[in-house]
């Protein structure tokens, strides 16, 4: 009975034996440093917390489903990260608890049990013999020791004396610091961590939103309490309103966390530095107490923020609280010049029914700093000294001149009714390119393109208006010929051939209206032989410049503005004008909207997003840091050495000394520090 | 006692003419009158610029200003050459501040300024020292003079570089009131940093040590860092100063990032003593083979700088390839005497581990200042950024080294191929994360 018992429960015991043995050993410890490293790397290659629609596009469906068991898309989350930092904190625990007691032992130890017999299996031994007598050399060699830094213990026996010594033995205490901070520090970041949250929408049934909802509208299992005790949730405030909760996102919903404290923004502010460069992100903030009704004032800005009542709040971000924008609708497209107003606000989506097109006003920006830098100035290649005396001297930034403030500027995006979306991004004031004034005009396709601009002329009223009113000329085939006409008359007063000029003048801008220079371009080289291509080419630029010029005096005439002055400068402003009207009637073509909307008037409201989060384990994980950084340091720099000195009488008279040194480090310095106490000892005894 | 004591120097002097404090001491022993007056004149400057400038540094400042006083003072006493150094900088960037006399453009107009102490002309000339440097140490194989010219270029490199980062300082003052920032906000900056601390560790392990042939190893990481600083100031203009992010406007700075680079410049320093070690423990290996994968790895490392070129392989770049693969094949051609002009395996085996020490140290200390700073900056101590992330894979591989070292006896060369990896691991965390992962240590908005 007792033959088959024993081996089953031995095999069990064996068992936890060797599990024991393996989470408490080296090589576990190393491989789980190395498992945690490659674990961490993927998360770092792999962009984390996206959709998963995004990821589905990345990898495929198949993929996806593998990859999703895993949970690589949060890697720092998924169970098995978490299970691989559990065996970290068992393992090192249990080597903490194996070791602990043993390290504290011999902290204390002298070790005075160590015998003279055992001398030989000591690498760094001493022997040697004095002509004092047995007690004046303990006496001298305790003396030098304590000198030497070391705590001394006595013990005496009939073989002789031992004077055991250590110093430096504390650096076990820095083993026991830095590996317990491993284990705080663990225990504290998860304290912070996701779990919290987790745990509670699993215990207390709580259902993540989805869809868009007001936060007051959300039921009572999509909202978390007040007293959580742990959470990172974020918020934006408009300038001018409060929030009293905030927005945690799990998974692909959110959950509301209602906060200690209404917290209302007065005030956002943006400084800016001489560059342009924005310098501080300031959020005054009024902090209500709902227990007391007391209220303070704050500012939280980066880097420093805000705490009250176990909450902290930070400074994260910022964005369009809703800014009210006055637009102006000019149309592209047919001959009329009528303009709409059109009220918005930024976020806000309504139909443009004059040209069946959705609008959403994306942003306002009251100040753009533009580089101008880029494009204009291409800097011939420099030769070696050149480019050697470009870069000394001072550090002092050189294109920084490039930068201007260019003021207000409004972006919005415009849906087609085929669902099809452009942005858009218009500038409120003219900008001074190339020695004109004109008004930019920037568009794009895609968010990830850079925008591409027209450069419209602008009018006595800094407006676009005049040009506006060009444009539904040139788009008006009877103010065309009306043009070609005046055209005609005026080059030919004597009306030779007169009605073949018009006939060309009235094709040119025909061609032009619907097709732009492009348009010109490509008639030339269907109609006209290569060899007079350039010539042909020559001769229309001029027309269509010419003519133009005349159909802007057309369409002022129709919007009854005065003619222009025909003085010098007043004709080589006009051709200027002309010409840049021109291009941008031409780029009109490839405009992707029927509509132009220009900023009038705005009323900015920015709004702070605020990062707000309790954190119950940032002490814990402070106290683990400074655990670490003492038991670093006094591990690495408090070196410990343990001496032993026998001195016995000899029979002839004097004593014979024998001592012996080690330490846990055996590096070349402690072979150093050996000759060192070896001299000295020598010294000591006179031989 | 005075007995022991000569008794003692005769016998350092014996002991492979080390020097146990990096200097011409015994043993460090107690701070005596000079330190006294050197900590003296460190406080009149401190004092100076809290009683001349007290509005520009707010509370934490200048208790750090208090603090830097002390550590200088206590630098000094650890390692004597850093007195004269530190009195050097202090008087040439002194001397470039006063000739600037508050105006940016003179740095064109006078001679001083324009040739040697304005921040770029500095730095300018720190990387020309380091690089003739290099070619001295190298040349010491057949003259000690040459080793010894190459320890002066590189106590000359270590000045300038200091100089020009000092004056960088001051410069970026004088271009708007509130524009100048201590200058390691930025990739460019961060690189004069680094191969000046990396410089000073190996100038004091050279002396400690008595040897100067691992000179040239640990140059060609500096070599290869300044080729990367060159070429980012000539082709990329990174040398301009630029003003803070919001993000990056705090005192934690001062303290994190110099942190930070003790520990890079302490692991290139030790994976260059552990290719040292690797090739003199291969000095007379004769199969090639079992040479490939030190030759492999250095080709990689001087291959790491080459993660920044933009489009394509551009002829510097691979004429840069060609340089370090031949330099890596030259020193495996000469490993015989090179081997033995370098010191026992033991000592190597030292420095790498002191080294490492030092760095995982400093490493530790300044990833939590990090997270320090994190928690005030981004409102969470850590949160998994690439940044922070390959912050703690380069700690926790050294945390396995020294674990293996210490409780596993690892020695010898798969320990030295371990740290030449780990500068693999670390020059990815240092430059890779800011090249190709995209997170919070871009500073590109707020």
């Amino acid at each position: 009975m007792t033959d088959t018992a024993t081996p089953s429960r031995s095999l069990f015991s064996t068992g936890v034996v060797d599990i024991n043995e393996l989470l408490g050993s080296m090589r576990f410890a190393v491989s789980l440093l190395i498992f945690i490293c490659v674990a961490s790397l993927m998360g770092t290659v792999l962009v984390q917390n996206r959709s998963s629609s995004q990821y589905i596009d990345q990898f495929g469906p198949f993929w996806f489903e593998l990859f999703d068991k895993f949970s690589i898309w949060h890697v720092y989350n998924s169970w098995w990260f978490l299970l691989i930092m559990a065996f970290l904190v068992m393992s090192t625990s249990l080597c903490l608890v194996r070791n602990t007691p043993k390290m504290w032992r011999d902290m204390r130890s002298f070790r005075e049990h160590v015998r003279a017999s055992s001398l030989r299996a000591f690498t760094h031994r001493y022997t040697g013999e004095t002509a004092a007598d047995c007690e004046t050399t303990v006496a001298a060699v305790h003396q030098m020791l304590a000198v030497q830094g070391f705590a001394v213990r006595e013990k005496r026996d009939a073989s002789g004396i031992l004077l055991a010594a250590k110093k430096g033995s504390v650096n076990r205490l820095g083993y026991i610091f830095a590996h317990a901070a491993i284990v705080i520090i663990c225990m504290g970041g998860l304290l912070d961590s996701e779990l919290p949250v987790r745990l509670q929408v699993w215990l207390f049934d709580k259902q993540p939103i989805q869809e868009n909802m007001l936060i007051a509208q959300v039921p009572d299992n999509g909202r978390l309490s007040v007293s959580n005790p742990s959470f990172r949730s974020s918020v934006l405030i408009a300038e001018g309103s409060r929030a009293t909760a905030a927005v945690i996102m799990v998974n692909d919903g959110a959950l509301v966390q209602p906060l200690p404290f209404t917290l209302e923004l007065k005030k956002f502010i943006v400084d800016y530095y001489s560059t342009g460069m924005p310098s501080r992100f300031v959020s005054e903030v009024t902090v209500t107490d709902p227990d007391d009704g007391k209220h303070f004032d704050a500012t939280i800005e980066v880097n420093q923020p805000l705490r009250f009542k176990g909450v902290t709040v930070y400074q994260s971000s910022f964005d369009d609280g809703g800014s009210r924008v006055d637009l102006l609708a000019y149309p592209l497209i047919g001959h009329s010049v009528a303009t709409t107003p059109v009220n918005s606000q930024v976020g806000e989506e309504q139909s443009l029914p004059s040209v069946a097109a959705r609008l959403i006003v994306t942003a306002v920006r009251p100040i753009n700093v533009e580089d101008f830098s880029s494009g204009l100035s291409q800097t011939p290649p420099l030769n070696f000294g050149e480019h050697v005396a470009a870069v000394t001297g001072s550090a002092a930034g050189k294109h920084n001149d490039n930068l201007r403030n260019v003021g207000p500027a409004i972006e919005y995006r415009l849906l087609d009714s085929a669902g099809q979306a452009h942005e858009f991004k218009n500038y409120m004031q003219s900008v001074l390119l190339e020695g004109r004034l004109v008004m930019l005009a920037g568009a794009r396709a895609h968010p990830n393109e850079p925008y591409r601009y027209l450069r419209i002329p602008i009018d006595e009223q800094y407006t676009v208006s005049e040009f506006m009113q060009l444009r539904a000329a040139l788009d008006d085939p009877a103010a065309r010929l009306q043009a070609a006409q005046r055209f005609a008359a005026r080059s030919r007063p004597d009306g030779s051939d007169r009605a073949a000029l018009e006939r060309a003048t009235a094709r040119a801008l025909d061609t032009f209206a619907q097709a732009g220079l492009q348009g010109i371009a490509q008639f030339l080289q269907t109609h006209t032989p290569p060899d007079q291509l350039a010539h042909a080419a020559d001769i229309v630029v001029r027309l269509i410049g010419a003519s133009i010029d005349e159909l802007r005096a057309v369409a002022r005439a129709r919007a009854s503005l005065p003619a222009l002055a025909q003085d010098d400068a007043a004709r080589a402003e006009a051709a200027d004008w002309s010409r840049l009207a021109i291009a941008a009637l031409s780029d009109l073509k490839l405009y992707p909207a029927p509509v132009f909307l220009t900023l009038e008037n705005f009323d900015h409201v920015p709004a702070s997003i605020f990062q707000v989060t309790r954190t119950p384990g940032k002490n814990i994980v402070y106290l683990g840091c400074l655990l670490l950084v003492t038991g670093v340091f006094s591990m690495f720099y408090i070196r410990d050495h343990r001496v032993w000195v026998w001195v016995r009488a000899r029979s002839e008279g004097g004593a014979a000394v024998q001592a012996a040194m080690t330490s846990q480090k055996r590096t070349l310095d402690f072979n150093r520090e050996f000759e060192r106490f070896t001299a000295a000892l020598r010294q000591q005894l006179g031989s | 006692m005075s007995i022991s004591t000569a008794h003692t120097l005769s016998f350092y002097a014996q002991w492979l003419g080390v020097s146990e404090t990096g200097d011409s001491r015994a043993v460090r022993g107690r701070p005596d009158w000079t330190d006294l007056l050197f900590f003296f004149l460190l406080a009149i400057g401190a004092g100076a610029a809290l009683y001349r400038y007290p509005q520009i540094m707010d509370g934490y400042e200048k208790i750090i200003l208090m603090g830097t006083v002390l550590l200088c003072a206590w630098l000094g006493w650890l390692w004597r050459p850093l007195r004269p150094l530190m009195a050097a900088c202090a008087l040439s960037a002194g001397l470039a501040i006063g000739l600037y006399q508050g105006d940016l453009a003179r740095t064109d107009q006078v001679f001083l300024l324009k040739y040697l102490l304005s921040s770029q002309s500095a730095i300018l000339w720190m990387c020309m020292s380091f690089l003739i440097a290099m070619v001295c140490y190298w040349g010491g194989l057949i003259s000690p003079t040459a080793a010894w010219l190459g320890t002066v270029l590189t106590w000359g490199a270590v000045w300038a570089g200091v100089t020009g980062l000092l004056v960088r300082w001051r410069e970026g003052h004088l271009m708007g009131p509130d524009l100048g920032h201590i200058p390691v906000s930025n990739l460019y900056e961060v690189f004069v940093l680094f191969v000046v601390v990396t410089a000073l560790f190996y100038l004091y392990y050279e002396r400690r040590y008595g040897t100067r042939a691992l000179g040239g190893f640990v140059l060609l990481t500096i070599s290869s860092a300044v080729i990367f600083l060159l070429w980012y100031a000539f082709t990329r203009d990174a040398a301009q100063i630029q003003p803070l992010v919001p993000a990056l406007k705090s005192w934690w700075m001062k303290l994190h990032v110099p942190a930070n680079f003790i520990g890079y410049g302490t692991f290139s320093l030790a994976a260059m003593v552990g290719f040292a070690y690797l090739v003199k423990a291969h000095g007379q290996t004769r199969g090639w083979w079992k040479l490939t994968p030190l030759f492999v790895l250095g080709v990689l490392l001087c291959a790491e700088p080459m993660v920044f070129r933009t489009e394509g392989l551009s002829t510097t770049w691979m004429m840069y390839l060609g340089i370090g693969a031949a330099l890596v094949g030259f020193i495996l051609l000469a490993r015989r005497p090179i081997a033995a002009a370098l010191p026992a395996l033991e000592v190597l085996d030292d420095i790498m581990y002191r080294a490492i020490a030092v760095g995982f140290a400093f490493f530790t200390v300044a990833t939590i200042l990090g997270a320090l700073w994190a928690a005030d900056a981004w409102g969470a101590y850590w949160q998994w950024d690439p940044k922070e992330t390959w912050a703690l894979i380069v700690w926790l591989n050294y945390a396995a080294w020294l674990h293996m070292r210490l409780i596993k006896g690892l020695r010898g060369a798969m320990a030295a191929y371990w740290v030449l990896v780990g500068l693999l691991i670390t020059g990815f965390a240092f430059l890779g994360v800011n090249m190709f992962l995209s997170g919070l240590h871009s500073y590109g908005e707020l």
